[in-house]
């Protein structure tokens, strides 16, 4: 009894291993780092997880988790609060109807997929914030936070893969 | 949590979807709603926030503190490599400014003079918390930062907020022992401000960009790049005079102010607590001394 007790716990805790992954990488894209401008521009590191794990592991990012994941960075970043659940359950929808595309196929497709799917919403955060402060708001430094999340996404997949084959091979 | 395949579960699969679904839909619908509380400016929403950020600002003081490590490691080893340099720059600056003290002083003491034979009220006390930067905006929408201190420390909503070189914002958010603040380059930041030789007021209005607009001017205000601007004072939340930036660019479009503040560096900021007496509220700025934790030491 006590052996399924731990079996079970274990299995717990390395399931919410992507969540709690999301949560710190939401509180180190605030942690300021002192690079000029970087503030503006930094890659949203929890939309790039969201993103990941709604396709290889559903069960484990689930809509309710998109939500307060971006609940949580709102908190943090002080922007529009739901803007981010918004956009994080719009990533989670678009990765999981579309994940049969995705398993099992080279990596350069995943990339490409989040290439769309995160100009999508980076357009829409856009006309959003735009329509939430009503002014214009200027473009670039979305543009170019989008940029750096592409940059920087295939060193996360590439770590978030190590973890789902290590840690996360059973669940 | 994987799925268990089953006929119970081949048969519950539409049912699950539906629920999935209809789950998602309110969700998103949730967000949305959050989206138009937020905007309406609903007190619940912001109360949700301050608890939240409250809750998260001590869990990001200890994140920022290895990194805060690691940088100052690196800014030493950087000064290290242009030492001689630097305290050659130095001695020279110093006997520079040690002639200003000077200036400084007599200047000091001579209007002090002539406030007593005119009998002019002094500005009232400023007294500074200093407090840790523990977040930044961290994406394009917002440019506030996030501090450590909060109600409990004195800290209220509209106080200036101060790095060692000028002005950086405004308190937007309080909470027990965390606020936000609204960086002077923030779409909703207004500032009253003087050029500091004319003396012609406008406001500084942020707009998401590096640098704010000077906007409302007289027509006949004469303006040109370098000029300083300063905060006026008007409204009676922020001190007078406080350095802010220069003019950098006049154009048909408008005049652009570069702040003075280094946006890259801001570890610890001042908030200043200030009070006009008779004028303020001791809630929305208190100027009693006994009231904050860290007066007590």
């Amino acid at each position: 009894m006590s052996q399924t007790l731990a079996y079970q716990f274990n299995r717990l805790l390395r399931g919410s291993v992507p969540f709690a992954i999301t949560v710190l990488l939401a509180l180190m894209s605030v942690v300021p780092i002192g690079i000029s401008g970087y503030a503006i521009v930094t890659p949203s590191f929890a939309a790039i997880s969201v993103f990941y794990w709604s396709i290889h592991r559903p069960y484990l990012m689930g809509a309710p988790l998109c939500f307060v994941l971006g609940l949580l960075s709102d908190f943090l970043t002080g922007a529009p609060l739901g803007l981010s659940s918004f956009l994080y359950l719009l990533i989670h929808a678009i990765a999981v109807s579309q994940r049969r595309i995705f398993i099992g196929k080279a990596f350069v497709l995943t990339w490409f997929g989040y290439f769309l799917i995160a100009f999508i919403i980076a357009i829409l955060s856009w006309i959003i914030a735009c329509l939430y402060s009503l002014a214009i708001l200027p473009l670039t430094p979305i543009l170019v936070q989008y940029a750096l999340s592409l940059l920087v996404f295939p060193l996360f997949a590439w770590g978030f893969g190590m973890l789902q084959n290590n840690l996360l091979r059973l669940t | 949590m994987a799925p268990r395949q089953g006929k119970v579960f081949k048969l519950a699969w539409p049912l699950k979807t539906i629920i999935q679904r209809s789950a998602f839909l309110a969700l998103i619908s949730l967000a949305i709603a959050l989206l138009f509380l937020g905007k309406a400016n609903i007190g619940v929403v912001e109360k949700m926030r301050t608890t939240a950020t409250d809750f998260l600002a001590p869990i990001l003081a200890t994140i920022s503190e290895p990194v805060d490590a690691f940088h100052k490691g690196v800014a030493r080893v950087q000064k290290l490599t242009s030492l001689i340099e630097e305290n050659e720059r130095l001695r020279e600056e110093n006997a520079r400014l040690l002639k200003w003290q000077a200036a400084g002083r007599t200047l000091e003491q001579e209007n002090e003079n002539f406030r007593q034979l005119l009998n002019a009220l002094s500005d009232p006390l400023v007294l500074p918390i200093t407090a840790r930067v523990v977040g930044d905006s961290g994406g394009p929408f917002v440019r506030t930062l996030l501090l450590n201190a909060g109600r409990r420390d004195g800290v209220r909503v509209g106080q200036a907020v101060v790095a060692p070189l000028g002005l950086v914002g405004r308190i937007a958010e309080v909470g027990e022992r965390s606020a936000r603040v609204l960086l002077l380059t923030d779409l909703n930041s207004r500032i009253p401000v003087v050029m500091e030789k004319s003396r012609h007021k406008g406001i500084l209005v942020g707009d998401n960009s590096s640098s704010p607009l000077l906007d409302f001017l007289p027509t006949n205000a004469k303006v040109a790049p370098g000029d300083r601007v300063v905060t006026s004072g008007d409204g009676g939340m922020l001190p007078a005079g406080r350095p802010i930036g220069f003019v950098s660019s006049v154009t048909e479009r408008g005049i652009r102010v570069q702040a003075y503040a280094d946006w890259t560096r801001l570890e610890y900021v001042s908030v200043l607590r200030y009070d006009l007496p008779g004028m303020s509220s001791p809630d929305m700025n208190p100027g009693d001394l006994g009231e904050s934790r860290l007066d007590a030491k």
